[in-house]
């Protein structure tokens, strides 16, 4: 059966049987998946997955299922139960309906790529060449992964919304090792394979494990920092996430109660954008069917907008940003905007300070405060005078969102589109460039 | 689906392959959201399919198919041999995999009281009771404002064949909750983190008593804001708290114990060990120190009678008298030490590769009492439960902030004190260790690790341990 037909099929049965309005999102994905470490291929993945996404509300109650047991039977039955389980579950407070369509929407450019759908054994040339480009720069192992997908999806809801859309993505994330502690990492990905460099990920990730070999010592205290584009990315996934009107009114984040105010500095500006060009997350309508568009969270460092929903923007007195997610709003793919900066040019504003590449392991001490810890690594270097003087051990970075936010001075010219595994708030994607940023904090272990 | 499975197994065969396994394997998930006493979502989850894997060329290939019809399943394998095969170039010595005990077994937790047997209405009042309690602020005195409970009931079908002849059926079911709650007084938070989960039926909510535990909880939290104290500064005696000792023993013995790791499988994501394979028989710690993983304690999160390689489960002693006595392994890390395998392969989906992981991480109990461990210290600081925690990726730099935390003054409990910061080496803190009581407990949690991650439950837990002379920090 056709996505459409299946997902629209989901629709009229859920209605028939008796739900006030329903959506389902009926997809199929085929992935690709390499991982290698000390420059060879551990396992091959293959993904051939279709699965179809329900939402049905039933005087003013919610409930959401997602099967991949997608035979006709097996959908009515879970229908079937969502229904009764309806007639249980207490209204929600926010109860909104899904938006009225039918609505037009973008046509996205370069968001699919034949060569990206079709990637077979080829793959694994990208990952050698990935591999050779780590260990010419100085590296003496290199792991990683590298994934490639197709993705298609179709969305029908009761309220007259029939759209599809398709897409690919291509991801390759190096981490190269030049002794058990030297390492560094480099990221490349895009929808497509137009800003897809393999060599270069492999190259840089080499180039800062070989930097890496050169220790210096470096205490505890503040530090002016420069965030390399994967430490930049982690932060800002954490600031899309904390954006998500959900996480707002639960508790897990250091925006509650702050729209309006100074949260950054005024050089900051961060947006989320589901219509960009080679977008991972790029996309032309929403989990309700809203066509997507522009939103600013944060604008010359005041803090503009959540990310809504219906039921979320309801509860809050305003308008969706399409952003749903039916439960909790999420980011499609967030922009930071760049500066004027050349990337050596920000390290050499430092007088004393880190350059740091990666934040990994980020775990909060108060989300609602913001306070955090994080692990630092992959090319964490020591500056003095304007230039890089060695790499740093043992260091944590240990500081606070908003601290940080309002300490960005100053940013970098050149952005480069971010995902890897260390972005665990979920963003698909952060185009980011170099930050400068002051006074922040890191400490150190007792010896 | 059992004699798809089998079928998918003999193609491969007939396709040439070193080895072969297929994983049918169904997971049933009911999730209840409760936010601020609103019912955000009843949310149903059906994961269902074929997860099959290959050894052609001596490199692996994986490939999961979830429409289940045999042409389907026929082109399933095909792409995990072809990617295998493309993939064995890039390799030096082909990977193997150690010969083990080919399995026929079926095994099931049974409940005493079925998921399916308790109403919704029964599971939502529950959390609406407790949301009641602890929303009431004249009886737990301190606003609680933000309120996220969440209960998760699971069952897990499986049937795993392999090329070895292996036929094991399961049939597992799990309930977990989490609460995150925000207390808030006058511009000032505290937070808390509870999670619960065993592998039970909706009997074990009751032997929970979460309307009690969560009353209790958050009143805590309105005392620290209120009362809590700076921690005193410098080295000082700690006794740490059995959430806190099984965090620990999760981070800095559970996951730097994995064989994968130490081998570099995981270099590109959560990291490496600062363990290498011939440091077996290495002391780590001091003589009390004993930590077990163990996948067959009854009912625990981490549960399981044969892991996702077919391997029969046994309870593996990790670290023994603080020597390092024993790795995590699955068949191919055991073949890479000529060992057999000690079961520790899961997958938390079928279309997930099993790699090494933990089941029931902890340190074994000792022989003080409670009150034993405090009686000699001058000064120090009973951390009892933890708040931030992370550690570096060789596991061996670790710090945390404790949450709930007493002053200890010759020998007795006094007032709460307020986050005190601990940044350790693993090495340094095992080896302070001097004293154990008898009180072990665990907690659920979900532990990350693969790419893409996959998130499987566990247990984490320990005694209550006494650890001389530690910097704190405020």
């Amino acid at each position: 059966m056709e996505l459409s037909e299946l997902s629209s099929w989901v629709v009229s049965k859920g209605l028939e049987l008796g739900a006030d309005e329903v959506a389902s999102i009926a997809s199929y994905s085929y992935s690709r998946q390499i991982r290698f470490a000390n420059n060879e291929v551990s396992i091959t993945n293959n993904w051939d997955s279709v699965s179809v996404s329900i939402l049905l509300k039933k005087n003013r109650r919610i409930l959401v299922s997602s099967t991949t047991d997608i035979s006709r039977e097996s959908i009515e039955k879970l229908l079937r139960g969502m229904v009764d389980a309806a007639s249980v579950v207490r209204e929600h407070e926010s109860y909104a309906p899904l938006p009225e369509g039918p609505f037009s929407y973008a046509t996205l450019r370069g968001v699919y790529d034949d060569r990206v759908a079709e990637l077979g054994e080829e793959a694994v040339d990208y990952v050698e060449a990935a591999i050779n480009s780590a260990l010419e720069a100085g590296a003496e192992r290199a792991a990683g992964t590298l994934t490639a997908t197709r993705l298609q999806y179709s969305l029908s809801t009761s309220r007259g919304v029939s759209a599809t859309h398709r897409k690919t993505g291509i991801s390759l994330m190096v981490r190269a090792l030049a002794d058990g502690e030297a390492a560094g990492m480099g990221v490349s990905c895009g929808a497509s394979l137009k800003d897809f460099r393999p060599e270069e990920a492999g190259g840089k990730a080499g180039e800062l494990a070989r930097m890496s070999l050169k220790v210096v010592q470096a205490d505890a205290g503040k530090y002016t920092t420069v965030l390399g584009r994967p430490a930049a990315a982690v932060f800002f996934d954490i600031v899309a996430g904390m954006a998500s009107a959900f996480y707002v009114d639960s508790g897990l984040s250091c925006f509650t109660d702050r729209l309006g105010e100074q949260v950054a500095s005024e050089t900051v500006y961060v947006y989320d954008d589901p219509l960009v060009e080679d977008g991972l997350g790029s996309t032309p309508f929403d989990d309700e069917g809203l066509p997507t568009k522009r939103n600013t969270i944060i604008e010359s460092g005041v803090l503009r907008s959540y990310l809504h929903n219906s039921i979320t923007a309801k509860r809050h007195g305003k308008k969706s940003t399409a952003n749903a997610g039916w439960i909790a709003p999420h980011a499609w793919n967030i922009i930071v905007e760049s500066g004027n900066y050349g990337d050596e040019e920000l390290i050499s504003e430092v007088k004393n300070g880190l350059f740091v590449n990666n934040m990994t392991y980020v775990r909060f001490q108060d989300y609602r405060a913001g306070d955090f810890s994080t692990i630092i690594r992959d090319g964490v270097f020591k500056i003095e005078n304007g230039e890089i003087v060695g790499a740093v051990r043992r260091l944590r970075l240990s500081d606070n969102v908003l601290h940080m936010l309002k300490h960005v001075r100053a940013l970098s010219r050149y952005s480069q589109q971010i995902s890897h595994w260390w972005m665990e708030w979920g963003t698909p994607s952060v185009w980011t460039p170099q930050l400068l940023i002051e006074d922040v904090n890191y400490t150190l272990p007792a010896r | 689906m059992e004699e798809l499975a089998d079928f998918a197994v003999d193609f491969a065969q007939r396709l040439g392959v070193d080895y072969a396994e297929a994983r049918f394997q169904v997971d049933y998930e009911n999730l209840y959201v409760l936010r601020n006493g609103n019912p955000e979502a009843v949310s149903w989850t059906r994961r269902r399919g074929i997860g099959i894997r290959v050894m052609v060329d001596g490199a692996f290939g994986f490939a999961s198919v979830n429409e289940l019809e045999k042409s389907r399943v026929e082109n399933c394998v095909k792409e995990a041999v072809s990617m295998a095969r493309a993939a064995s170039k890039t390799l030096k010595q082909p990977l193997k995999l150690s010969e083990e005990e080919a399995h026929e077994d079926s095994w099931k937790v049974e409940p005493k009281i079925s998921f399916l047997d308790v109403s919704l209405e029964e599971k939502m009042g529950y959390l609406l009771e407790i949301d009641k309690r602890i929303a009431d602020e004249q009886e737990i005195g301190v606003k609680i404002p933000q309120r996220l409970m969440e209960l998760t009931e699971v069952i897990t079908e499986k049937y795993f064949v392999n090329s070895d002849g292996a036929h094991i059926s399961s049939w597992t079911p799990r309930v977990y909750f989490m609460a995150f709650l925000t207390a808030y007084e006058e511009g000032r938070t505290e937070q808390e983190f509870v999670e619960r989960g065993e592998a039970r039926g909706w009997e074990a909510l009751k032997d929970w008593n979460l309307p009690e535990l969560l009353v209790e909880r958050s009143k805590l939290l309105g005392r620290i804001i209120r009362e809590a104290q700076p921690p005193p500064r410098g080295k000082v005696d700690l006794v740490l708290g059995s959430q806190v000792v099984g965090l620990i023993v999760h981070e800095s013995a559970g996951h730097p114990y994995e064989a994968d790791r130490i081998f570099g499988r995981e270099a590109a994501q959560a990291g490496e060990s600062f363990l290498k394979a011939d440091m077996l028989g290495q002391r780590i710690g001091s003589e009390v120190v004993n930590v077990a993983d163990d996948p067959t304690l009854e009912h625990s999160y981490g549960f399981y009678l044969y892991d996702d390689e077919g391997v029969k489960a046994r309870r593996r002693l990790l670290i023994k008298d603080g020597i390092i006595n024993e790795f995590l392994h699955n068949r191919e890390t055991a073949a890479r030490m000529g060992i057999k395998s000690n079961a520790s392969a899961r997958a938390n989906a079928f279309d997930r590769e099993p790699i090494v992981r933990m089941a029931n991480t902890f340190m074994l109990p000792g022989d003080h009492s409670f009150e034993e461990l405090l009686e000699d210290i001058r000064l120090g600081v009973y951390i009892k439960t933890f708040g931030e925690w992370n550690i570096d990726d060789r596991r061996y730099n670790m710090r945390f902030v404790g949450r709930e935390c007493y002053l200890i003054e010759n020998g007795e409990l006094k007032g709460l004190v307020r986050r005190p910061i601990l940044e350790v080496t693993t090495p340094g803190l095992y080896a302070s260790i001097d004293a154990l009581d008898g009180n072990l407990s665990f907690e659920a949690a979900t532990c990350g690790k693969g790419d893409p991650v996959q998130g499987i439950p566990v247990w984490h837990g320990g005694p209550n341990v006494r650890v001389r002379g530690i910097e704190v920090w405020r």
